[in-house]
C-alpha cells in the first residue's frame, strides 16, 4: 500500500495507541485487545478528533476505500499490533468491530460479521421447545487471545452466550487434562494399543506382512518338517525379523509419544498464556453441560492453531487436531464433559435429528449410549427422508432438489476425551489392533524361544566328560563339563549293552556337575563278550520350544572304558 | 354566516380552545419536589436500600500472581431493583474517567445466576457512597456486547476527589440500580 494511502488511515493508529495509553494509565480495565470493541466504541464517541472523524468519513464514503482499510488492517495493522500468528488476532478484532459504528455500515465488514471466520466443531444446543431442526446446530469458533486476567481468570471465556455455570472451567481442565495429565496418557495408550500408525500405507502393508511371515516361521518350526541344514538361517531370519519389527514398533511408538508430549506441553503452555475465546451466536444462556464436548474440541483446535508452523512436529496431535481444522465444519459434537475428561450421555434423539436435518454435518460426535448407534441413526435418517419438506437447505435462500437418497451421517461414540480425539482423528484402526495383538503373542513366543534359538545360534563350545561316574555296573553316567546341559545330548551305542539316549541335566543329589543318566543292560544276544565294548557320544541338542529336531553336531568321542573308570565320587 | 377569516384568527381562536382544555400548569412547588431525587422524596424507602447495599460483603483476597498479571479491579457491590424483587450483585467496572467534572464510566454486571435474564437497555444508576448516602444519578445504556455506559456531570463536591481514580483502584461508591425513566 503506498504511503499516502497508509497515512490516510492513521486514524486506526490514533485510536489503537489511545487504547494502550489509557490501559497503561489505568483508565481501561481490558487490555487494547481484548476490549478492542468497546474501547473503539468509547473513542469513536468521545475521543476521536473532528479531523479523525473527517478521515473516517472519507475511507468509509467508498465500498473501495472501505476495502483498502480491510486490506491495511490485515496487511500492516494486524502483523504490526499483534505480531506472529497475527491472523487469528485479527480475525477476533474485525468481528469485534465490524458491529460497531461506522464499521456496521460496511460493506466489506459484513463477512466478519457475528464470525471470527474460523470453522469450528458445531454444538448442538436445542431452542426451548425444538424438537430439533436444523437451526439448533450453531456452529461455534474459538480463537486464542494473549492472556489477560482482567474480568476473571479463566482460561476459556464465552462470547455471544452464557455457559451454564462452571462448565468452561471443566473444560479448560479437561484440556489441560489432555494435553498434559492423565487423559494424555489414556489417548497415548489407546494409540499404542491400537492406534493407526504413521506411513504410507504400502509401509504399513509391508509390516503387517512381515509380522505375519515371523508367525509363519514360528508354526513351521513348531509343526512343520524338520528343516535339518536350514535351521540355522532359518532361525537366523526369524530372530533378525523380529528383533528389526520389535525395534521399529518401539522406535516409533517411543517417538511419536516423545514428540506429542512435548507437543502437548507447548499445548499447555499456550493455554497457560492465553485466554481462549468461545463464540457462539444467538446470545442463548446455556442450560446443561451438553456442549461441553464441542467446546473443548474447539478450544483445543484454537490452541494448535495459534502454535508458529514450526511447532507441528508431532504426527499424532497433527492428525487429531491439525486435520480437524479443515473438516471442522462437517462435524458436530454432544457430550457432557468432566474434567476429568468423560463423556457422559445426553439427550440424543432431538440432537440427531437436528444434525440429519443439518445438510453440512458429515460426522457426528456422541456419548457411549443405545440411541447413538449408527443403526439407530441410520433408522432415523431413514424416516426424516420419508419427509423431505423437512429437511432444511444447507445455504439459507439456496433452493434444493431432493433427489438424492437419505443422507449418510457417520455418528462416533467416545466415553472418553481421549477415545473422542481418537475418533476425530481417524486413528481408530482394527487392523493395526488386531496386528498389535498378533504381533504381542509372537513376541512372546518369541521371548520364550530366545534361550532355544541361541543355542541353535551360538551353540556353547563342546564340553569334556569328567568325574563322578556312576558306582553301579548298570548304571552308566556321562558327567559333562558344561554350563548348559540343555544343550547337550549324550548317545551310547555298544555291541555288549544295549544302546540307549539320555539328555544331560543336573540332578538333585548336591552335585552340581550335570549329567546324563542311562540304565544300561546286556543285549540278549551280545555280538561282543567285552563288558568295555560301547562308544559314548555328545552330541549337540537342538530344540524351539517344545519342538525337539534331529541331532546335531557330534561334539565327543568317548569309550566305555574310559567313562566307566572315572572317579566315583 | 361570516365565513372569510384570516389565518392569524384561525391560531389565536385554536390557542384559546387548547387553553381552556389543558390541565392547569403545576404549582412552583410541585416542580421543585418532581425535580428532587427519589432518596429525598422517600428517605425511609432510600435508607433501607442502603443499608441493604452496604451490608453486601466483598472480600478481596490479594492473591498476587507473577509477572504482575493480575489487574482485575474491585467489583463494585450493587444492589439490582427489578420489579418487587431487590437483586444483590456487582459491577465490574471497565472503563472509568472523570476529567473535567465529567464522569464516563462502563461496566457490566455480574449478576447470580438465578438473576441472570437478557440485559435491560437502561438502568438508572444511583451512585451511594460508602457511608450509605446517596449522592447522585445517571442513566446507564447497553452499549457493547452487555456492558452500560454512563456519561454524567458530576456534583463538584466529588469531580476534585473522583479525578484521580484510576479504574483498578477500589471505588469508593456503590450502585443501586433501576428501572431507568421513561422518556418524555
Amino acid at each position: 500500500m503506498a504511503p499516502e494511502n497508509s497515512a490516510r488511515l492513521v486514524w486506526f493508529w490514533t485510536f489503537w495507541h489511545w487504547s494502550q495509553e489509557s490501559f497503561r494509565d489505568g483508565v481501561l480495565l481490558r487490555s487494547p485487545l481484548q476490549g478492542v470493541g468497546s474501547h473503539w466504541d468509547e473513542w469513536f464517541r468521545h475521543e476521536a478528533s473532528a479531523a479523525d472523524r473527517a478521515a473516517i468519513a472519507k475511507v468509509g464514503a467508498t465500498e473501495a476505500g472501505q476495502r483498502q482499510f480491510i486490506a491495511w488492517f490485515f496487511r500492516h495493522w494486524a502483523p504490526d499490533a499483534a505480531g506472529a500468528g497475527s491472523r487469528p488476532i485479527a480475525r477476533y478484532v474485525a468481528c469485534q468491530l465490524a458491529a460497531l459504528e461506522p464499521f456496521n455500515q460496511w460493506k466489506p465488514f459484513a463477512r466478519y460479521r457475528g464470525t471470527y471466520g474460523v470453522t469450528g466443531i458445531a454444538a448442538v444446543v436445542l431452542a426451548e421447545k425444538s424438537a430439533g431442526e436444523s437451526a439448533d446446530v450453531r456452529p461455534v469458533e474459538a480463537v486464542v487471545l494473549p492472556a489477560e486476567r482482567a474480568i476473571s481468570s479463566a482460561r476459556v471465556v464465552a462470547e455471544g452466550f452464557e455457559p451454564d455455570g462452571a462448565e468452561l472451567n471443566g473444560v479448560e481442565r479437561a484440556c489441560a487434562s489432555l494435553l498434559a495429565g492423565r487423559t494424555f496418557g489414556s489417548f497415548l495408550a489407546l494409540w499404542i494399543a491400537g492406534g493407526r500408525r504413521p506411513g504410507a500405507a504400502w509401509w504399513r502393508a509391508g509390516v503387517a506382512a512381515t509380522w505375519l511371515t515371523v508367525g509363519g516361521v514360528i508354526l513351521f518350526l513348531l509343526f512343520g518338517p524338520d528343516p535339518g541344514g536350514s535351521l540355522v538361517p532359518l532361525c537366523a531370519g526369524l530372530l533378525a525379523a523380529w528383533g528389526l519389527l520389535t525395534l521399529r514398533a518401539v522406535g516409533v511408538v517411543g517417538r511419536e509419544a516423545w514428540r506429542a508430549w512435548k507437543m502437548g506441553r507447548v499445548l499447555l503452555a499456550q493455554l497457560a498464556r492465553s485466554q481462549v475465546r468461545l463464540h457462539m451466536n444467538g446470545g442463548l444462556h446455556l442450560q446443561g453441560g451438553s456442549a461441553g464436548l464441542p467446546f473443548c474440541l474447539n478450544t483445543l483446535v484454537a490452541l494448535f492453531r495459534a502454535l508458529p508452523a514450526g511447532h507441528h512436529r508431532s504426527w499424532l496431535w497433527q492428525r487429531s487436531l491439525g486435520d480437524l481444522q479443515q473438516s471442522a465444519g462437517s462435524w458436530a459434537a454432544t457430550g457432557v464433559l468432566t474434567s476429568e475428561g468423560w463423556v457422559q450421555p445426553v439427550v440424543l434423539d432431538p440432537k440427531l435429528r437436528a444434525s440429519l436435518r443439518h445438510a453440512g454435518i458429515v460426522h457426528f460426535l456422541a456419548p457411549r449410549q443405545r440411541e447413538a448407534r449408527q443403526r439407530e441413526v441410520n433408522r432415523l435418517a431413514g424416516e426424516l427422508a420419508g419427509r423431505p419438506a423437512e429437511r432444511s437447505p444447507f445455504v439459507a435462500g439456496m433452493r434444493v432438489g431432493f433427489a438424492a437418497t437419505s443422507r449418510t451421517m457417520h455418528v462416533h461414540q467416545a466415553g472418553h476425551l481421549a477415545q473422542a480425539m481418537m475418533q476425530i482423528g481417524g486413528l481408530m484402526d482394527r487392523r493395526q489392533l488386531a496386528l498389535n495383538l498378533f504381533a504381542l503373542v509372537v513376541s512372546a513366543v518369541m521371548v520364550a524361544a530366545l534361550p532355544d534359538l541361541r543355542r541353535i545360534l551360538l551353540p556353547p563350545p563342546a564340553p569334556i566328560v569328567v568325574s563322578p561316574s556312576s558306582a553301579s555296573p548298570y548304571y552308566l553316567w556321562v558327567s559333562l563339563d558344561t554350563d548348559q546341559p540343555r544343550s547337550f545330548r549324550v548317545r551310547f551305542e555298544s555291541e555288549f549293552w544295549a544302546s540307549r539316549l539320555a539328555d544331560v541335566r543336573r540332578y538333585e543329589d548336591g552335585d552340581l556337575v550335570p549329567r546324563a543318566e542311562m540304565h544300561i543292560q546286556r543285549l540278549p544276544a551280545h555280538l561282543s563278550r567285552d563288558e568295555d565294548d560301547g562308544t559314548i557320544w555328545i552330541e549337540r541338542r537342538r530344540s524351539f520350544l517344545t519342538r525337539e529336531f534331529l541331532p546335531g553336531e557330534r561334539v565327543g568321542r568317548y569309550p566305555l572304558s574310559y567313562v566307566s573308570r572315572l572317579r566315583h565320587d | 354566516m361570516k365565513t372569510e377569516t384570516t389565518v392569524e384568527k384561525m391560531l389565536r381562536w385554536r390557542l384559546e380552545q387548547a387553553g381552556t382544555e389543558a390541565p392547569p400548569a403545576p404549582r412552583a412547588s410541585r416542580l421543585l419536589a418532581l425535580a428532587r431525587p427519589w432518596w429525598e422524596l422517600w428517605p425511609e424507602r432510600a435508607r433501607q436500600l442502603c443499608d441493604r447495599l452496604g451490608r453486601i460483603e466483598m472480600a478481596y483476597g490479594h492473591a498476587m500472581e507473577r509477572g504482575g498479571g493480575s489487574r482485575t479491579g474491585y467489583p463494585v457491590p450493587a444492589l439490582l431493583l427489578r420489579g418487587d424483587a431487590e437483586i444483590e450483585a456487582s459491577a465490574r467496572l471497565l472503563y472509568f474517567t472523570a476529567r473535567d467534572g465529567e464522569l464516563r464510566l462502563r461496566f457490566v454486571l455480574e449478576l447470580p445466576p438465578e438473576a441472570a435474564q437478557p440485559p435491560e437497555a437502561t438502568w438508572e444508576v444511583t451512585f451511594v457512597e460508602e457511608g450509605a448516602t446517596p449522592r447522585f444519578l445517571a442513566v446507564a445504556a447497553l452499549s457493547v456486547e452487555r456492558e452500560y455506559r454512563i456519561e454524567a456531570s458530576l456534583p463538584p463536591a466529588l469531580a476534585a476527589g473522583w479525578a484521580g481514580l484510576k479504574v483498578t483502584d477500589r471505588m469508593p461508591f456503590r450502585f443501586i440500580l433501576g428501572p431507568a425513566p421513561a422518556k418524555e
